[in-house]
């Protein structure tokens, strides 16, 4: 307390250096992106938001999103509980391994289902005997989303996991409960707002992601553009207001997730308070 | 023959031999305690009982019958975990039901258990309760009614009274033994703590890196220690390496080494002291401590500071003083071999500890 007191000027100093950089660095963009959108007016707003293509391409983005999510829930509720309840030969390479889409540059990993599914690799002709295409198609897209939000959800629940043990698991084993029982009754409980802020996260990486996506896609309007793709291409075409009208949904979707992460929070907090 | 056997029981963590060729008997209705220090592998026979490891090698006997296949859920054991493992999202209630809705009894009779259950512990009105909203006393008592709802034949107990602060412990302690005469369950609990295993166990089972050093009753543990580390650990004892330079005792063999009790030996003022008036030594009192109902008395006799516990109602002893001490016997131990040795001027008296 003492040293609170002592550090006030220092307090005041750290707020406002905080603020202004929010300021300048967040809210003055955002700002800039709504005042830009609405530059033509509200039908020149309502036109490029409800454009046949930004529709699309929102359906789109919402499609690999969804995608994303469901497979990495799967996968990281596996993983985690893999790498936490069990101990085998090659744990730390597997967790390590997990990690790997955050440190790897998005371009990079669209480049390599490039040359996984591209024509010029070996399972090329496998997959182009059963029509299916990967590569500048809706499949490359969803791929490259959940590449790259891959590790969220696992690494969300891992420290819980690891911090709950495997006491209670052996308890309810011991009396006789099945491992979906110990699931449901026992485990689910503990991870149940580590995942659901997981998923969250998952989500608003994968609604924003442009790099990989941007690799796998080919840029066919309407067909593989994803709403960040679009938004650059009528960028790109000097269309500011159709550019802007459309970043200000995935802003919106972005301030939708981010309220449920706050919402999450608070409530995961509250019942943590209540189990220590 | 027990209704618990070990036989020759092997187990490997990795490189680290946790169990060597363990075997163990343990009668129905016994309460008995694996005693000895972290790492001794108390806990992993504990395990192996439960079906939550799996020996390398031997068998593990249940009622006569070899359980190294059965599951721990169908071996008939309740387990009492070290930190309760009280399942942290439920009640008190569910808690206690979780095993025999589990079991798919019907919640008419789970209810009838459950409630019969939390009245024997005497948590009666705790039954909304999350473990987080209990006292650690509170949670080891749910923890038992948990391990004991759906009737187990065993009840397994890993060093359960090691997360609850001292004066509680105490009274857990006599409740827990109370709890299972009462019931006539077959009990095996883990404790580091002699004092514990003592004081709440039939039988003690004491191990040591891996190895059963000796199993008997308290008395016969005390009295009787088979193998030098036994010797050692129960008791505090202290080491005594030229005991033949104490008076009245002679050297056993030529590698030998004493260990002393402080029950062995008696601290008399100067002149306080008729019966060992002529056997006593001369000793320099070295320290002294307040235990609140007694004292320690330490003195250097030889070289060797040795402690003794005297009475408060005894006349004051103060720092510095020179004493009489007499020593009664003390445990030799060369090789593998423990012999009691007694003070030979006391040779045709019989001295009950």
């Amino acid at each position: 307390m003492e040293l609170r007191k002592e550090n006030k000027v220092l307090k005041y100093f750290l707020i406002t250096i905080s603020f202004i950089f929010l300021g300048v660095f967040l809210i003055l963009p955002l700002v800039y992106i709504v005042i830009t959108a609405l530059r033509d007016g509200i039908s020149g707003y309502i036109n490029a938001v409800s454009d046949e293509y930004a529709i699309k391409a929102a359906l789109l983005t919402i499609q690999a999103t969804a995608w994303a999510v469901i497979v990495n829930t799967i996968f990281g509720i596996a993983a985690a509980w893999l790498i936490t309840k069990y101990s085998f030969k090659g744990k730390k390479l597997l967790s390590t391994f997990i990690d790997l889409p955050v440190t790897v540059s998005p371009i990079i990993a669209g480049l390599i289902y490039v040359l996984t599914f591209g024509r010029q690799s070996g399972l090329y002709p496998i997959l182009d005997s059963y029509g299916i295409q990967i590569i500048f198609a809706v499949p490359g897209i969803v791929l490259a989303t959940i590449f790259v939000t891959f590790p969220f959800i696992s690494r969300e629940l891992v420290p819980v996991l690891t911090a709950q043990g495997t006491d209670e698991e052996e308890a309810a084993s011991l009396m006789g409960a099945g491992t979906f029982t110990i699931f449901r009754k026992v485990t689910f409980p503990h991870i149940k707002w580590a995942l659901l802020y997981g998923v969250v996260l998952c989500t608003a990486r994968a609604m924003g992601e442009f790099g990989a996506v941007s690799v796998l896609s080919g840029h066919l309007r309407g067909k593989t553009n994803t709403l960040p793709l679009y938004i650059e291409l009528l960028y790109q075409g000097y269309d500011f207001t159709g550019a802007f009208a459309a970043s200000s949904i995935l802003v919106v979707l972005a301030v939708i997730v981010l309220i449920l992460r706050l919402v999450i929070e608070n409530k995961g907090n509250k019942e943590l308070d209540l189990n220590k | 023959m027990g209704y618990v056997e070990l036989k020759n029981i092997n187990k490997h963590f990795k490189n680290f031999h946790a169990s060597k060729d363990i075997n163990i008997s343990i009668e129905k209705g016994r309460l008995v305690a694996l005693l000895g220090p972290s790492g001794s592998g108390k806990t992993t026979i504990l395990r192996m009982i439960a079906g939550l490891e799996n020996p390398d090698s031997g068998e593990i006997l249940i009622d006569g019958k070899v359980v190294n296949n059965v599951p721990g859920s169908e071996r008939g054991i309740g387990f009492v975990f070290q930190n309760y493992a009280l399942f942290r999202y439920m009640n008190v209630y569910d808690n206690i039901a979780f095993g025999l809705r589990v079991k798919k009894v019907p919640e008419a009779k789970i209810k009838e258990r459950v409630t019969e259950l939390i009245s024997l512990i005497d948590c009666e009105g705790l039954e909304k309760r999350y473990p987080s909203q209990l006292s650690g006393g509170q949670r080891q008592r749910v923890a038992f009614a948990r391990a004991l709802a759906p009737n187990p034949q065993i009840l397994l107990l890993d060093e359960p009274f090691a997360a609850i602060d001292a004066k509680v412990r105490l009274e857990l302690r006599t409740w827990l033994r109370e709890m299972i005469t009462k019931l006539g369950i077959t009990s095996i609990f883990v404790t580091h703590d002699q004092d514990e295993a003592i004081e709440v166990a039939d039988e003690i089972i004491v191990t040591n890196e891996g190895r059963v050093e000796q199993s008997g009753n308290p008395q016969e543990l005390y009295k009787n220690p088979a193998t030098p580390f036994v010797a050692r650990f129960i008791g505090n004892s202290v080491e005594v390496k030229n005991y033949e330079k104490f008076r009245y005792f002679e050297k056993c063999s030529g590698d030998s080494t004493a260990y002393l009790r402080p029950e062995f030996v008696s601290i008399f003022k100067k002149g306080e002291s008729v019966q060992f008036a002529n056997s006593a030594e001369e000793a320099v009192v070295e320290d002294i401590i307040f235990r609140g109902s007694n004292l320690e008395v330490r003195v250097r006799l030889h070289g060797n500071l040795i402690s003794s516990i005297r009475s408060i109602n005894d006349s004051e002893i103060k720092v510095g003083e020179t004493v009489d001490v007499f020593i009664y016997r003390l445990y030799v131990v060369a090789g593998d071999e423990v012999v009691l040795a007694t003070n030979t001027s006391l040779q045709d008296e019989d001295i009950v500890i």
